[in-house]
């Protein structure tokens, strides 16, 4: 198989707390997979931990057969804003700035310039169902369309995995299902895998594979119907 | 109550720091502000306590004679206050025991040691009787050298023509009681010490504002929090001025107390010729209550104003809209009183000058949002770089906080831009005496007085050449036999002493001096206010914003982008706005030129356009580890 993320025997303490056990993880290229558990079962730190935030006390991170974990802050911070792309329950938007704006924004880190990171911003919108909305300020949408304003922001500069993060948390159940949808698809059609951590096995259905997380632990990996 | 003060407590290590800022903004403005009022109140009683000396003709009943003329030493001005007693029940002057009988001299505490220290024929000589020291309520500063001498009321001294009446001194003049008034002198440091104030107090209100709406936006989202779950407006507001009037008490109490300990390093400043009585500067119990009781209202008043838009729409904290625009009314207010500038003069009422300033003032601080949202949509237009973009944006999105922080070197802008062109030319400054001593005499008496200064200049050792003029005598001699001479001289016009062209400019001099010295002092409250306010808003803006920044780097935002973009969310603003307040005050102060533009006001506006920014500058880069700290742990988390 084409292994795009791999975690190996990643174990992480806060104090005298344990909040991952020795985890191993295998993420394919253009697989959704589901990280699920209750509140405290660690999957936020697993994410993390993937996603190069976070440096595990122990265990090795793989991205395409390269090791992550180990790179200094300013690489990780490079992989973050070239490799990864990040959808979080709330807040994950710059209030300053406009919808267009906060997606173009990762480009523009990436030396693109305005006027073209701008223009790739666009093409967004329109399949995400935000045609018309580019000028507007996150207040000024609803939680579902900041959401997928999010997904936009996440997906634009083409990145190998999506992080997400209880991705519908703060939406109601029609929503989120939408939100959900379009998160999958779009992932899907830009050839970039997709991790959602969520407690919601609604949620985790719209993946192709759910991993449970109890006490720092993996307990059994479920392919979805 | 109880809510708000576990509102304070509980608000964390980050809402506890944001605490201490505000508590030590309060503290500063409390100490500078002290500083402000207390300096009016001292130059008024250096002017009450030198009025017995500047004597009021009695239209009643006199029960003495007075008069006061100028003598010199080392360059040094010697007031000699001469009385004569009409009546037995003649006032007894301040300072003395009892009214001094014929021949008795007084000297002051200064004087009487430089008598000692100097060869007499320098300057004790010049006193036959002394009978003992003047107590300080006889002398307008410490160190100042006064001499009061008494005569019989028939004595030439005090009854015949002193000559030209120039500055130096009153000429004998029947009293009623030695009260007399205030000198224009003294009136004129007044009014500049009220003027030097009102530069002084208005960046130091809206410093005092912006930390109190400090308070304020730490707390927003939470109170917003409290709206929504039901809290009424006036228990918010109730809440949030609790909190902030707390905080700003034991602020006021701590800068109060703070002035108090810096009071005997205040005292050193040396203007209008000398330096200060603590007693001067120390805040009487009524002026140190009033600023207890002013302190945390205004603070108070600054809370109820920065909640407003909470209080309002509880979802317009929470939920970040587009703020209402700035109206264009607030730049209109500005060219009004621009406007007015103009037709001031030098000769404009004290009062009109202070309230025109005052506005000129209070208009730059409504106008500075304004022109800073302008500045930000500019900048974001033509952003090419995140960080621009961003910094403009942030311009947009809040310029009132962004004025905040550059609204203190914007503002000593203008008070450089004001004092700039007042500050004396080179041209005016030093005067020292060119060893030609001239004695003002009546016309008839010219030969005569000539002779015995000739006759007495001789006796004493003194090699010189006396002339005669019209109404003047004038002996030339060398610079060192300068005092030698005037002890010499002393006494032979009575009731005048011997001086020197250069004796008659050092007012002028001094005065240009005291302008100096005090713009000087003013620049330095100034900046010290402009540093402070920028480094604590900055760090409050960190605060603030700790989610937004731990978002960006979690994107991936490299930490020096995020710090380009906050120096230029204040550098951009400060250049437009320093620049504008500068040029604003520069116009303020072009009707009260005294001299033309001069290399010392560029030099001094240079040094505070470079010291403001490179403060501005250092203060923000204080906040840096703060970024960092916040910035560390990227996973965003609701506060």
């Amino acid at each position: 198989m084409n292994d795009v993320l791999a975690g190996r025997a990643l174990a992480k303490r806060f104090g005298q707390t344990v909040a991952l056990n020795g985890v191993d993880i295998t993420i394919q290229a253009g697989e959704a997979v589901a990280i699920m558990g209750p509140s405290g079962s660690g999957k936020s730190t697993l994410l993390h931990c993937l996603a190069g935030i976070m440096k595990p006390d122990a265990g090795e991170v793989h991205l395409l057969g390269q090791r992550i974990d180990t790179m200094k802050e300013r690489d990780r911070s490079a992989l973050r804003r070239t490799r990864f792309g990040f959808v979080f329950q709330f807040g994950q938007l710059l209030p300053e700035l406009p919808a267009e704006e906060n997606v173009a924004l990762p480009l523009m880190l990436g030396n693109v310039s305005r006027s073209d990171a701008v223009r790739q911003a666009r093409q967004w919108f329109g399949p995400l169902g935000l045609g018309g909305m580019e000028g507007r300020r996150p207040g000024e949408l609803s939680g579902g369309q900041a959401q997928r304003v999010a997904i936009a922001r996440a997906l634009v500069t083409k990145p190998a995995v999506v992080f997400a993060d209880e991705p519908t948390g703060a939406l109601d159940q029609n929503t989120g299902h939408d939100t959900m949808r379009l998160l999958v698809e779009a992932t899907k059609h830009n050839g970039a895998s997709l991790i959602v951590v969520t407690h919601d096995p609604g949620v985790a259905g719209w993946c192709g594979r759910t991993v449970e997380v109890r006490d720092g632990n993996l307990l059994h990996s479920a392919v979805s119907q | 109550m109880s809510l708000t003060w576990r509102l304070l407590r509980g608000g964390g290590r980050r809402g506890m720091l944001g605490t201490w800022l505000t508590l030590g903004a309060v503290v500063i403005s409390t100490g500078l502000l002290l500083f402000a009022v207390s300096a009016n109140f001292a130059f008024q009683g250096r002017a009450e306590r030198g009025a017995w000396r500047n004597p009021v003709q009695t239209t009643g009943k006199a029960t003495a004679v007075e008069a006061t003329r100028d003598d010199y030493v080392q360059d040094k001005k010697i007031t000699v206050v001469d009385l004569a007693a009409l009546d037995p029940k003649a006032d007894v002057p301040p300072g003395l025991p009892r009214f001094p009988a014929p021949g008795e001299t007084w000297l002051s505490p200064a004087l009487a040691e430089l008598a000692r220290r100097l060869p007499a024929d320098q300057l004790a000589d010049r006193y036959e009787d002394v009978k003992g020291v003047l107590g300080d309520s006889a002398l307008v500063h410490p160190g100042e050298l006064v001499a009061v001498v008494g005569h019989r009321a028939d004595d030439p001294a005090m009854t015949g023509t002193r000559g030209e009446p120039g500055r130096g001194g009153v000429p004998p003049t029947k009293v009623e009681t030695l009260a007399g008034t205030p000198t224009e002198d003294a009136q004129a440091y007044r009014v500049l010490a009220l003027i030097a104030s009102v530069l002084m107090v208005v960046p130091l209100l809206v410093f005092g504002g912006a930390a109190a709406r400090l308070t304020v936006a730490r707390r927003d989202q939470r109170l917003a929090a409290l709206r929504l779950v039901g809290a009424s407006p006036g228990q918010v507001v109730a809440m949030t001025v609790a909190e902030a009037v707390i905080v700003a008490f034991a602020g006021a109490v701590l800068g109060t107390v703070l002035y108090g300990a810096a009071v005997p390093l205040l005292t050193a400043i040396r203007i209008g010729g000398g330096p200060w009585f603590a007693g001067d500067l120390l805040p009487n119990p009524l002026l140190a209550a009033g600023v207890l009781l002013a302190v945390p209202l205004l603070v108070g008043v600054s809370a109820i104003v920065g909640l407003r838009r909470v209080v309002v729409s509880p979802l317009g904290v929470a939920k970040r809209e587009t703020p209402p625009a700035m109206r264009f009314v607030r730049v209109l207010a500005l060219l009004a009183v621009l406007a007015v500038v103009p037709m001031l003069s030098t000769s404009a009422s004290v009062g009109v000058v202070a309230v025109v300033l005052g506005l000129a003032f209070l208009c730059i601080n409504l106008v500075g949002p304004w022109v800073v949202g302008l500045i930000g949509r500019v900048t974001a237009k033509r952003a090419r770089r995140p960080a621009k973009l961003l910094a403009g944006r942030r311009l947009v999105d809040d310029p009132r906080s962004a004025w905040r922080t550059v609204s203190g070197v914007a503002l000593t802008g203008f008070v450089a831009g004001f004092l700039g062109l007042l500050s004396p030319g080179d041209a005016l400054a030093g005067h020292v005496a060119d060893g030609r001593l001239m004695l003002a005499v009546p016309q008839a008496k010219v030969a005569v007085v000539a002779d015995q200064a000739r006759e007495r200049l001789e006796k004493a050792g003194v090699k010189a050449t006396v002339k005669k003029e019209k109404g003047l005598v004038i002996a030339s001699v060398g610079e060192a036999d300068v005092d030698k001479a005037r002890t010499a001289l002393d006494g032979v016009v009575p009731g005048h002493s011997a001086t020197s062209e250069a004796d008659e400019q050092r007012f002028t001099s001094q005065l240009l001096d005291d302008i100096a010295t005090g713009t000087v002092v003013v620049l330095s409250v100034s900046f010290l206010v402009a540093i402070a306010s920028s480094g604590i808003t900055s760090a409050s803006s960190v605060l603030d914003r700790r989610q937004t920044y731990a978002l960006l780097r979690l994107a991936g935002t490299p930490l020096e982008v995020l710090d380009k973009a906050r120096r230029s969310e204040t550098l951009i603003p400060l250049t437009v706005m320093g620049g504008g307040a500068i040029a604003v005050g520069v116009f303020c102060a072009s009707p009260f030129m005294l001299a033309s533009p001069n290399v010392s006001g560029a030099i001094t506006l240079a040094v505070c356009v470079t010291a403001g920014f490179a403060g501005v500058i250092g203060a923000g880069a204080l906040s840096r580890p703060l970024l960092r700290s916040v910035t560390d742990d990227p996973a965003p988390r609701p506060d």
